[in-house]
């Protein structure tokens, strides 16, 4: 492996970290993206970086329900889980996972695509329509 | 010509029937369900009456009421 090489890699991987305002500011656009959302919450790995309300709260109850669906020893990338009183959808995109709290009959593979987006747009620095298009200015 | 009263409970029972298949419709989509779906694709539904569905909807039934004590940020 040529140090140019490695010298990229160790860019990647050391790229960007997200930080809580951050992740705020992107719950924020996907909150804006998706009008019937209640609430949700940004994780990395099992820390909240970012919530609609106490933090805490969101982060043992996002592990608990992850956990759940971890059970049969298989990582889940998704999971969606539908009440009478709303809707539940929890993904991961690499470290990050989004947690979004909707009403009923919302459509899920929209939902699914906002939030992957969103974690996406984050891990990369934040909400696309902040970053400046190349060439501006 | 059928008689008067004829017509009024064929009407009544066919609105019986229209309300009796909304029910049913109803009962239908509010059913809770749990749905995981892997990396590879495959995706598996969790029924309420199973253990990782009964989990999944507690959880998921905690994540609602957080949802619905928002505070401002």
């Amino acid at each position: 492996m040529s140090q140019e090489t490695r010298a990229s890699d160790t860019a990647g991987i050391l790229a960007h970290v997200p930080d809580r305002q951050l992740a705020a500011h992107s719950l924020d656009h996907l909150m804006e993206l998706s009008p019937e959302m209640r609430g949700g919450a940004i994780l990395e790995a099992d820390a909240v970086l970012a919530a609609t309300g106490d933090e805490p709260g969101w982060g043992d109850s996002a592990a608990a329900l992850l956990a759940a669906a971890d059970a049969d020893g298989e990582s889940a990338e998704q999971v969606h889980v539908a009440t009478e009183a709303g809707e539940v959808f929890v993904l991961r995109e690499g470290s990050l996972t989004a947690v979004a709290v909707t009403e009923r009959f919302v459509l899920a593979s929209l939902m699914a695509f906002d939030m992957r987006a969103t974690l996406r747009d984050l891990a990369a620095g934040g909400p696309a329509t902040d970053r400046a298009a190349p060439g501006a200015n | 010509m059928p008689k008067p009263h004829r017509v009024v409970l064929d009407r009544v029972s066919g609105y019986a029937d229209e309300a009796a298949a909304f029910m049913r419709r109803r009962r239908h989509v509010r059913r809770p369900f749990a749905r995981v779906y892997r990396a590879n694709g495959s995706s598996v539904d969790h029924g309420a009456e199973s253990e990782t569905g009964t989990a999944l909807l507690a959880a998921a039934g905690r994540l609602l009421e957080l949802a619905a004590t928002k505070v401002e940020r």
